[in-house]
């Protein structure tokens, strides 16, 4: 256990290697994400009744191009909801990991700790019962989105706020909305009911501009700063002691961190609606393309939207008939839910 | 001469407190121990030297400034903590783990620098951990585990170190292995190094300077062939026993009657 020169310089130029290793991987599937999510974008304004060359549509998006016609659909049809998929996908990956890391526990995201169903109830309410629609129905989504995640963060609050109470505090909370959601369902006219549930499903095609705008304006902020908070949040994961040891202040960055993935989360959820699984799984599919415990924030980003930018691509284009986003995501997501549960709970790791 | 002491220091949880008026000096450039039986505010001290829990009363004194009047990240560059039950996230490799420890050096937007490299390298070739460099620290033997979060505390590069319980985990063969290498460290670099211990015989044989509590209080302090006695032990522990050199060391030892 000496010090000896010579393994001292071994030693050295290893690290050096997995250093470079490490961050040559990170570069790689960044840009390769980065990559794919253009494409992905590109694929989704090509096709359609009306289809259009790949070139065609870049150059439009550009202000390239002058093909009126060609202009109209890519820009006026097609690129709300191909930027809608982007900007949703974006946040709700951005967010999931926040919320996952923080709360060390791959079941954190926000779908099951309250926040989507706090939006849900407050949209639903909105609809059945003030009869709303477009835009007052995405601001009080967003409202209750916040609401909820206020309720949980007081309940959970006992000296600091720790993983495992904010999460069962966010189930019950979850399972109190959507029990909350259902009875005003019950007590709802059919055309409301009808449209409440379209919203319950989650969609991006559903996203006004003003929305769009606003989730836009989230992105360029928030984004940059959870990227800076990435920082803390890698002390943070250590544990409460260690993070403060390391000298973080760590209720206040976990505050800000949550404060930030809460906030990311309430724009996807008030421009789409509820749109499940994806915050959920963007998170460890970027783990598991960059490394273990790297936790990438704009890497789980990315994910989100390659996923959700693919998945309207498939409610959208490959099925028989349309179907709202969340149907799709939904239905690939599940059976990732169920292999967590019973891989967790083997290794006793979580869960 | 001691950097970190403690005036008139309360600390307690919720409406309780585990000790009371405390005045400890930490001597520089030792080894200590802290002991004494289970819930004597052993750990509860350590935590409030580190800065993890805030006096109640008193203060704890780092170059004569009260903590509380520090700014956290300049407190990790000069006093490091390795708490009793550390988290690692799952799947991370020892390097990983080892360079985290490098954070309170980095700033928001500054790069890995040759610095950091160096201290990561030193921690883990003082602390034997070179050849684990890619490895999970999931797949690591508890005797590994803890020579890499002393690494990652090292990297931290302080001259202060505070270990809550390090052997609790650990055989006999690993506990006495981590006590001799925090001794190395002392004595190749000066580092003060405080360490909460249960084992009495270990403390006295590895540590320079001994702080016995009971109930909060301290008890005795000194060096262990001096403090250590009979009477202390029953007084501590309440156990009756015979202190016998160690046929090795010549330090005190522990034997139940």
């Amino acid at each position: 256990m000496s010090t000896l020169t010579a393994s001292t310089v071994d030693t050295s130029a290893a690290l050096k290697a997995n250093r470079r290793r490490r961050e040559a991987r990170t570069t790689a599937v960044l840009v390769g994400l980065a990559i794919l999510v253009f494409a992905l974008l590109v694929v989704t304004m090509m096709i359609g009744s009306f289809r259009i060359g790949a070139l065609d549509v870049v150059a439009s998006m550009l202000h390239l191009s002058d093909s009126p016609g060609v202009d109209f659909v890519v820009r006026d049809l097609r690129l709300p909801t191909a930027a809608s998929a982007l900007g949703v996908g974006l946040a709700l990956g951005a967010s999931g990991t926040i919320f996952q890391q923080i709360l060390r526990n791959p079941l954190a995201s926000p779908d099951f700790v309250g926040i989507t169903s706090g939006a849900g109830l407050a949209a639903v309410v909105g609809i059945v019962v003030l009869q709303a629609g477009g835009l007052v129905v995405s601001g009080l989504a967003l409202g209750g989105a916040l609401l909820a995640a206020t309720l949980m963060y007081v309940l959970a609050w006992r000296d600091g706020v720790s993983g495992y109470r904010f999460i069962l505090i966010g189930i019950g909370i979850a399972a109190f909305f959507d029990g909350l959601v259902g009875f005003v369902l019950s007590r709802a006219q059919l055309f409301e009911a009808r449209q409440a549930m379209h919203w319950l499903t989650g969609s991006v095609g559903q996203a006004s501009d003003t929305e769009l705008r606003l989730l836009f304006g989230a992105l360029v902020v928030l984004l940059p700063i959870a990227m800076l908070l990435q920082r803390p949040l890698r002390a943070l994961e250590l544990g409460d002691d260690s993070a403060r040891t390391l000298g973080t202040r760590a209720e206040l960055s976990r505050a800000a961190l949550l404060g930030v993935g809460l906030v990311l989360v309430a724009v996807a959820v008030s421009a789409s609606g509820p749109i499940v699984f994806v915050a959920l799984v963007a998170g460890p599919i970027a783990n598991r393309l960059l490394g273990p415990a790297t936790g990438g924030i704009v890497a789980s980003a990315l994910v989100g939207a390659a996923l959700l930018l693919a998945a309207d691509l498939v409610a959208v284009h490959l099925m028989p008939t349309p179907l709202p986003t969340g149907v799709v995501t939904g239905a690939v997501g599940a059976p990732y839910l169920l292999w967590l549960l019973a891989t967790t709970n083997r290794q006793g790791a979580g869960g | 001469m001691s950097r970190l002491r403690t005036q008139e220091l309360s600390l307690g949880y919720d409406d309780r407190d585990v000790v009371r008026n405390l005045d400890v000096v930490i001597p520089d450039g030792r080894v200590t121990a802290i002991v004494g039986a289970n819930a004597c505010g052993k750990s509860t001290l350590l935590r409030g030297l580190a800065r993890l829990l805030a006096p109640r009363a008193g203060a704890v004194f780092l170059d004569d400034t009260a903590l509380a009047d520090l700014r956290t990240l300049d407190v990790a560059k000069v006093l490091g903590l390795l708490p009793q039950s550390p988290v690692a996230p799952d799947g991370i490799t020892v390097a990983d783990l080892v360079s985290r420890g490098r954070y309170p050096h980095q700033g928001w937007f500054r790069r890995w620098t040759d610095r950091d490299h160096d201290a990561v390298t030193r921690a883990m070739a003082a602390t034997g951990t070179a050849d684990l460099i890619d490895r999970p620290i999931r797949s690591l033997s508890g005797g590994q585990r803890q020579r890499v979060w002393v690494a990652m505390a090292l990297a931290q590069d302080t001259d202060l170190l505070l270990l809550d319980e390090p052997t609790t985990f650990l055989d006999i063969n690993h506990q006495v292995e981590l006590l001799r290498l925090l001794r190395e460290l002392n004595e190749e670099s000066g580092k003060t190094i405080v360490v909460v211990l249960h084992d009495l015989n270990l403390a006295c044989r590895f540590c320079d300077h001994l702080i016995a509590m009971s109930a909060g209080q301290i008890v005795a302090e000194g060096a262990p062939t001096e403090v250590v006695t009979a009477a202390l032990v029953e007084k501590v522990f309440g156990l009756s026993c015979l202190i016998v050199p160690d046929p090795v060391a010549g330090t005190p030892m522990i034997v139940p009657a």
